[in-house]
């Protein structure tokens, strides 16, 4: 067969995607449930979103959140910690705590089949767990050690460092998710008692809830699990000032390590400002994927790294602008040197060319973000954390299709600012400082980690 | 059997030696797919360690047709997703897409399958072994033991055994390579019959056939290099290794050589790491993490390839406790299993949550497109999803007994992984 191998095949047809839909449904104690029905494997994904997390921390006791959310599940209501997790792996349940800055997640992956003994025991969890001191001691160490190990990986100390600076130290953000040693040292079993009958109630929850499961069965399991949980708590959310940043460097000195980890970037606009969707445009032709300017520029043309990104990256009370990378040691000013010049050069805007690869792109590659369980569960929980409106997904395409080159290119000059770019390089300072020039990137600072947090 | 992981799919070659396995869901629109090249690192030869993942960077170059850096740029334009992976036993290459470009992936594969190198170049080359050298720095000598996997497989597998070398290469290899290391590879070894190619997801079956045969079959079939038999290995003694590296706490590896992918003994062995420390009640985990808490971490597993396996076990001491305390207490937990026996109950546990991860593992086309070129690589078969989940439910607490007696009573590597500043304090 003689083919024409030259230009690129044309696509077949249209492709028809309609994103799965979600009831929204209260219960009588006020816990929102929002439920998506999806038949095609006998699977049921549960995220239950407690309005909570590291944010909350207070300052002497910063990783409470994180903490809490490792006591909960050792023992609850009848059973011990031993039982319980023994109860959910003879479910063939995926069961998981975890904190972030904005949100306690309590996540349940189960098959249909064994769905309600697993619901009866995820109940449990959130309303009766124990706190029991031993279980709080043993927990509490295990982060203490964690922190220690975490001194010694290069990728944590940049992320944790990167976001300190950002945010300032007077942020609710500034602190590590883990906190600090001194700080952990400072939480005990009551303030995590505390925290959970603060935070943990149904006014200040929701739930999401993605599978094959019937709607009006489940409704009345839930009433059954959840109706007698009660309490008013309720979360008001805070709205945090945060101060410009300015061009400033810090080094922080590893001095064992054959690379430099880079973080680089300032504060931005938050998720509900309305240039989210020029930024996500913005974002993948500067470095929010393979063939961005970042990545071609530093690792395709130059060698310098395995990998750069970029992303604009969103909590619920602020918003940021960040460049990910790690360089090899001699070429970390050079690498430093590119991330600036791209930085700036995406000011003056993009072509018309990028706009629309982007816009294909984004508007092509988005019924693949609803395959599994628990993806629409994570789209869903997004769509609730930050108060989306509930024809969002539906909307999407539509309003990446109508965004225009010039006004894209008017919020690249607005929303980037090289000017203000704050950079953390973890590595080996001395032979990182010897290729610096103080006036390029900002005053230059050298610290070691264990100093971060306490200048 | 369970009707869902009967994944009825159509397989058949082309006359160039390409086999092509069709599995059509229409559920979502997409359309995956997956390339293996029966070609890994277990390839190499010494002092060309990691041409096989470099060679898989260099497919990303562009072909005579498809210009440096299009490659990527086609396939996100069009809203997909891509990426590749090389390990000891061969390198996968795949892409997910919707459903109606497909087309586009199959022009960009068979273009770098049959003319990868009219666009091979000296710079493309040295760019990317620039950036597989940051790969290596980043991924494994930068990290905290990192440098774990490569210290074991070199003391474990004999220097003649294809898992003797990690699979990213040693530094000083990487930076050996030449231009006619890499065009010798890719007639060695990227033939289409060394590879296998599956498409899964939404598409017409007469014309994916149209198409496959349109885009593959004017591609020539090479003869491929011939690979290698599987060797007895043994140890005759225990091998204790120290090594000091920029970490905080101390870490003990051990490991012993097993069975390869899918001996009868494999899926045991599975259900084995599972029951020592697969979860909070498991053994190892239980006494040394949550009652002891001497240490803060273990795990194991069973390593498998087409050549050889072994397993391990890794355990972390907290400040201040001892790598013998530790030592002693996994020989203490294994000398248990060998000579009493597994409960019925921590077996049923190991066995739900496998059938469970079954099912849950057929979420993502792209995942199933992979399972089913890795069941007809090891067993001739693409559908084998209910025969592997048989593995494990045919497991009974006498072959947990005897694999532990078998394989964890034997001599056995042990490196120990200490702070560089630990004499110094």
């Amino acid at each position: 067969m003689q083919i024409d191998r030259s230009k690129r095949p044309l696509s077949s047809g249209r492709i028809n995607f309609t994103p799965p839909g979600f009831q929204k449904f209260n219960l009588q104690n006020g816990l929102k449930i929002f439920f998506s029905e999806k038949n095609d494997l006998p699977i049921v994904r549960i995220n239950f979103l407690v309005n909570s997390g590291s944010r909350f921390d207070e300052n002497e006791k910063k990783g409470l959140g994180n903490l809490l959310a490792m006591c909960i599940d050792e023992g609850a209501g009848k059973l011990d910690a031993l039982q319980l997790a023994n109860e959910f792996e003879m479910l063939g349940a995926n069961f998981g705590v975890s904190c972030n800055n904005d949100t306690n997640i309590i996540s349940l992956q189960v098959l249909s089949e064994n769905f309600l003994p697993a619901l009866k025991l995820l109940g449990n969890v959130i309303m009766k767990p124990h706190f029991s001191e031993e279980n709080f001691n043993r927990e509490k160490h295990k982060v203490l050690v964690k922190l220690n190990q975490s001194k010694a990986e290069p990728d944590y100390i940049a992320d944790v460092t990167f976001e300190h600076f950002l945010f300032g130290k007077d942020s609710p953000y500034s602190y590590p998710i883990l906190g600090t040693e001194q700080t952990v040292q400072n939480i005990q079993n009551d303030s995590i008692k505390n925290m959970y009958e603060k935070k943990f109630a149904p006014l200040n929850s929701s739930m999401v809830v993605v599978g094959n499961i019937n709607q009006d069965l489940f409704q009345k399991e839930l009433e059954q699990v959840f109706g007698e949980w009660n309490g008013t708590s309720l979360t008001e959310d805070q709205h945090i000032n945060h101060l410009k940043s300015f061009k400033i460097l810090y080094i922080i000195n590893k001095p064992d390590a054959v690379q430099t980890e880079i973080r680089t970037g300032h504060l931005s606009s938050n998720r509900d400002d309305t240039d989210f969707f020029q930024k996500q445009i913005i974002n993948l032709i500067l470095g929010g994927q393979f063939s961005s300017r970042l990545n071609l520029n530093l690792r395709e043309k130059n060698g310098y790294t395995y990998g750069v990104n970029s992303r604009f990256n969103y909590l619920k009370e602020a918003g940021y602008f960040a460049v990910s990378t790690s360089v090899d040691l001699k070429n970390t000013v050079n690498a430093l040197r590119e991330i600036y010049s791209e930085v700036d050069k995406i000011r003056e805007g993009i072509t018309q060319n990028e706009m629309t690869f982007a816009q294909s792109s984004l508007t092509k590659k988005y019924p693949s973000n609803f395959e599994t369980f628990r993806q629409i569960a994570a789209n869903i929980s997004a769509k609730v954390i930050h108060n989306l409106s509930d024809d969002y997904f539906e909307k999407y395409v539509g309003k990446v299709n109508s965004l225009k080159l010039n006004d894209v290119n008017s919020i690249a000059a607005s929303s980037i600012h090289s000017d203000q770019l704050i950079s953390v390089l973890v590595g080996d300072a001395k032979k990182i400082s010897s290729q610096i020039n103080e006036k390029e990137f900002g005053e230059a600072t050298i610290l070691g980690f264990d100093d971060v947090f306490y200048i | 059997m369970i009707e869902l992981l009967n994944i009825s799919h159509l397989k058949y070659n082309l006359s160039n030696g390409l086999d092509v396995i069709l599995y059509q869901n229409k559920s979502l629109p997409f359309t995956a797919v997956n390339i293996w090249y029966k070609v890994g690192s277990a390839n190499e030869i010494k002092g060309k360690s990691g041409l096989a993942h470099l060679f898989e960077h260099m497919m990303f170059q562009g072909s005579k047709n498809v210009p440096k850096e299009m490659h990527f740029k086609y396939i996100q334009e069009a809203g997909g997703t891509l990426n590749a992976s090389t390990s000891f036993d061969r390198t996968n290459y795949f892409e997910k897409l919707p459903a109606n470009d497909l087309e586009l992936a199959l022009w960009l594969e068979s273009d770098r399958m049959g003319y990868f190198l009219d666009a091979l170049d000296q710079t493309k080359l040295d760019n990317q072994k620039s950036v597989v050298l940051n790969e290596r720095l980043e991924r494994y000598d930068n990290q905290p033991y990192g440098l774990a996997w490569e210290k074991l497989l070199g003391n474990l597998y004999p220097h003649n055994h294809p898992y003797n070398w990690p699979t990213i290469g040693f530094y000083n290899d990487i930076k050996s390579y030449t231009l006619e290391d890499v065009q010798t590879f890719f007639k060695n070894y990227y033939s289409p019959s060394n590879a296998t190619i599956v498409i899964a997801g939404s598409f017409d079956i007469d014309s994916v056939k149209f198409l496959v045969e349109k885009y593959f079959e004017g591609i020539n079939g090479r003869s491929n290099q011939s690979v290698h038999n599987s060797q007895e290995v043994k140890l005759n003694k225990n091998k204790v290794i120290e090594f000091t590296d920029k970490v905080n706490l101390e870490r003990i590896y051990l490991a012993w050589h097993t069975q390869n992918s899918f001996n009868s003994d494999d899926s045991s062995l599975d259900i084995l790491a599972d029951i020592l420390t697969g979860s909070k009640n498991a053994r190892l985990t239980r006494r040394l993490v949550f009652e002891l808490q001497i240490a803060q971490d273990v795990s194991s597993m069973q390593f498998s390839g087409k050549y050889g396996g072994h397993f391990m076990i890794v355990a972390t001491a907290k400040p201040g406790k001892s790598l013998d305390e530790i030592k002693k207490i996994i020989f203490d937990e294994i000398s248990l299993l060998a000579n009493g026996k597994a409960s019925q109950q921590e077996l049923s546990r190991s066995q739900n949550v496998i059938k469970s991860q079954f099912i849950y593992s057929l979420q993502n086309i792209d995942t199933v497109a992979d399972l089913l070129n890795l069941y007809n690589f090891y067993l001739g078969e693409p559908n084998s999803f209910n025969f592997d989940l048989e593995r494990y439910n045919n497991v009974d607490v006498e072959n947990i007994q005897q694999v532990a007696k078998n394989y964890l009573q034997k001599n056995y590597v042990e490196l120990r992984i200490v702070p560089e500043n630990i004499n110094a304090n």
